[in-house]
């Protein structure tokens, strides 16, 4: 009797460790591909060349934070600006206004510099408990694109283990240890510190270093969240980010303009515009597919921006953003980034009396009406 | 019936089928339920999904492995005895006040990791035999550690909760410091006192000091307390100081108990580690199904339908909604309850006063890890308190204890704006 039981549980065990290997196996295949996932970006005539970020540190070279700046460099002179998209690869609209300015735009005078995967690592994995979809798919000329939609912080393969609290550098501003890995709470970076802030320190010092005139951060947030279809702007770039929002707001983009607070540490609208002589901005569209009030999480949410419990929370008055069933396509998001943009480049020839001239951004109504896909290669 | 409604009734029915009808291990239960859960929303078996969940509480469950580890070795040493024999010792006359300054140790690893966990096994572990000694039953020790460790996880300088729910809403970790001093020390010192007082007054030093085992002191002197003074220290200097890098609460843990090995009793090491892992086994089991629960609750949107559900109630019942959800959630994770429950809430009462508002919501959000399938705090004091067999006794005991915090928590939230006008 002891033996069969013995045997029996001895079955028991084996099953359960075949099981556990089989699972195990299949999410690490998968977790595998996805973090050496190569996403296709096909640049566009405009661009005249690119370089990697680790050109400004090369202690991030052959890092997962290591990352493509592409160059788009005008016929005449003029003045520059740095567009940072995937700063949070969950964040998809900012990823592809800049794929978009990368794939489908020149410049006439001036140079843009874009950085479509600002955090690198943090578009090899997603994070835990968020059931985020690896993917989602856009229609081009060229067939079906696959785009990823990543993480909202650095890959923990990549910067492990977080610590208790994050202590941010210079200011000593203490945020929850997980923030140690946000691309966005770690300027101006520090040169040898984690890979988020040499990722942080690499992107300041191309400022510094190509005497960047302005830099757009490209965000989303979740509807419920004040800060929200609004611009950032530091104290420096405010005339420029409120003569854009002035245009915006003529064309009938709603948009809101806000202060970099002082005391909130570590983001681009704050350090870039303390420690360089840019003037940073950061704009933000609504992004259901990170809220903490969405339904089902998939790609469709993703792309379309429509969920049943965010339609609920309207109704109770509990979202920052005019919301109905029509959702927030990712069309409605990347035509905000860039017509703000836009008007930002247009805002700095009346200030300043030289003009970034970007050629081809489609207006806010073709993209709205039309497709993403369309100003893709 | 809408479909996240379904998949929830399928989620909890599995779960519960599981828990009590077949009596499988908690652990199990939230893994079949979350296979239910997937199946009942057409997500089919989603492997990755499955795993992904998992790896949310890698960290806690490295701190609960190595944190065991340096309490069986204390343990076995002798320092464990020793130390309750010396301050029983020095501090019998001054009963009420050993009892806050017992309650300031359990709390004190937690003020500054932010984990009731890492306050329940270092502080709670240690102080288990020295409030045992004092003449308290097993099941109020193990309540007053709990407590210690949900204190200490709020007081300051370190309350993860708020910066979750701060880091939600771009709310710098700054200005903290008074409100949840106010909310933690108050509760802290009332919790010890509810449940220890009555028998600590009626200790006799003389009955008590035969049973104290004062030998090991004489034999190994100092060196015996080693192990725990180098775990202070190290704390100290990476979490306080910051004079060395932080090399995270596992190293920690795992270096002083390394001390242990050479500071006293001879230990057999092998042991003491196996023993460690089997005793921590069920609860990181727990945890990994907890993570998987909550992944398959996002994706299926059962999350979003329990928030939305919280945050649908008419305004007069959202701070009870809150005081009552936020708990709930807290049965698979404060932390997780702090990010999901917390931010949304926070944003509904903005007409508060910000910090006061989240600080409130932080004291309420601690609850969670008394609540059961997880009750991190309310199992593993059970653990460390020789004498108590399950932790629903001590969930019970702390009943009143847990009320208050409620109640108090509720109160700064409900008067943000009048408290943070009263605290400069």
């Amino acid at each position: 009797m002891l033996e069969k039981i013995r045997a029996q549980k001895t079955l028991i065990s084996v099953l359960c460790l075949v099981v556990t290997l089989a699972i195990t196996v299949t999410a690490g295949i998968d977790f595998y591909q996805f973090r050496n996932y190569q996403e296709v970006i096909i640049p566009g005539e405009g661009v005249t060349g690119s370089f990697m970020l680790s050109e400004y540190l090369p202690a991030l070279e052959g890092t997962y934070g290591d990352t493509m700046v592409y160059v788009m460099e005008g016929k005449t002179e003029g003045p520059s600006m740095l567009v940072l998209g995937g700063t949070h690869p969950n964040e998809p609209s900012g990823h592809m206004a800049a794929i978009t300015l990368v794939e489908h735009c020149t410049v006439d005078a001036g140079t843009l510099y874009v950085i479509p995967r600002a955090n690198n690592s943090a578009f090899t994995h997603n994070d835990a408990q968020e059931a985020s979809p690896h993917f989602y798919h856009i229609q081009t000329a060229s067939g079906t694109r696959e785009f990823i939609f990543g993480s909202r912080a650095t890959n923990p393969l990549d910067q492990w283990p977080d610590p208790d609290v994050y202590t941010h550098q210079p200011s000593g501003q203490s945020l929850s240890g997980s923030e140690t890995r946000n691309l966005n709470r770690g300027y101006p970076g520090v040169a040898d510190g984690n890979m988020t802030e040499r990722a942080c320190y690499a992107i300041t010092e191309l400022i510094k270093d190509k005497e960047i005139d302005m830099t757009v951060d490209l965000h989303e947030s979740s509807p419920e969240y004040p800060t929200i279809n609004a611009m950032v702007a530091h104290e420096s770039a405010m005339e420029l980010a409120s003569n854009a929002l002035l245009d915006m707001m003529l064309d009938g983009v709603q948009i809101s303009l806000e202060p970099s607070p002082s005391t909130l540490h570590g983001l681009t609208h704050r350090e870039l515009g303390d420690f360089t002589d840019t003037l940073p901005v950061l704009m933000e569209t609504a992004n259901p597919s990170h809220g903490r009030l969405r339904g089902a999480t998939n790609e469709e949410l993703v792309l379309t921006g429509k969920d049943p419990y965010y339609l609920k929370a309207a109704e109770n008055g509990y979202v920052w953003v005019p919301y109905d069933e029509t959702g927030v396509s990712i069309e409605e998001r990347v035509a905000r980034h860039l017509t703000g943009i836009h008007y930002l480049c247009e805002e700095y020839g009346t200030l300043y009396g030289k003009t970034l001239s970007i050629v081809g951004i489609p207006s806010y109504d073709e993209l709205f009406n039309g497709s993403l896909g369309d100003y893709l290669n | 019936m809408n479909l996240q409604l379904i998949t929830f009734l399928v989620m909890v029915a599995i779960f519960m089928l599981g828990c009590f009808l077949l009596k499988l291990p908690v652990s199990v239960s939230l893994v079949l339920s979350s296979i239910g859960g997937a199946l009942a929303a057409g997500e089919g078996f989603p492997v990755r999904h499955f795993v992904e969940g998992t790896f949310s509480y890698i960290d806690t469950i490295l701190i609960i492995c190595s944190a065991m580890v340096f309490m069986k070795v204390i343990e076995a040493s002798g320092a464990l005895d020793a130390l309750c024999s010396l301050i029983i010792r020095k501090f019998h006359k001054h009963p009420a006040l050993l009892l806050i300054f017992i309650m300031l140790v359990i709390m004190f690893p937690g003020m500054i990791t932010g984990s009731s966990t890492a306050a329940v096994l270092s502080g709670g572990s240690i102080m288990a035999p020295v409030l045992l000694t004092m003449g308290i039953d097993p099941v109020s020790v193990a309540a007053i550690i709990a407590m210690g460790g949900l204190m200490g996880m709020v007081a300051p300088p370190v309350n993860l909760p708020a910066m979750i729910i701060g880091g939600g809403i771009d709310t710098p970790f700054v200005g903290f410091g008074v409100p949840l001093v106010l909310l933690a020390f108050p509760v802290a010192i009332f919790s010890v006192l509810f449940l220890g007082l009555k028998s600590v007054r009626q200790m006799d030093y003389e009955t008590v000091a035969p049973t104290l085992n004062q030998e090991l002191s004489s034999q190994y002197g100092f060196r015996i307390y080693l192990p725990i003074l180098l775990l202070v220290v190290l704390m100290c200097l990476t979490k306080i100081v910051k004079v060395i890098p932080d090399v995270g609460m596992p190293v920690m843990f795992l270096v002083s108990a390394a001390l242990g090995l050479f500071t006293g009793k001879k230990i057999k090491v092998l042991d003491a580690v196996q023993e460690a892992v089997h005793t921590s086994l069920p609860v990181m089991g727990i945890l990994m199904g907890v993570g998987m629960f909550i992944q398959i609750m996002t994706l299926t949107g059962v999350r979003g339908f329990i928030v939305s559900v919280c945050l649908g109630l008419p305004e007069q019942l959202l701070y009870l909604a809150a005081a009552i959800s936020i708990p709930l959630f807290g049965a698979v994770s404060s932390f997780g309850a702090a990010s999901v429950l917390g931010v949304p809430f926070t944003l509904a009462f903005l007409n508060g006063n910000t910090i006061v508002t989240i600080a409130g919501l932080s004291l309420i959000a601690s609850l969670g890890d008394m609540m059961p399938p997880t009750a991190l705090a309310g199992i593993f004091a059970a653990k460390v308190t020789p004498g108590v067999d399950s932790y629903t006794s001590v969930l019970k005991r702390c009943a009143v204890p847990m009320a208050v915090v409620m109640v108090w928590g509720l109160i700064f939230v409900i008067f943000s704006s009048r408290i943070a006008g009263l605290i400069g």
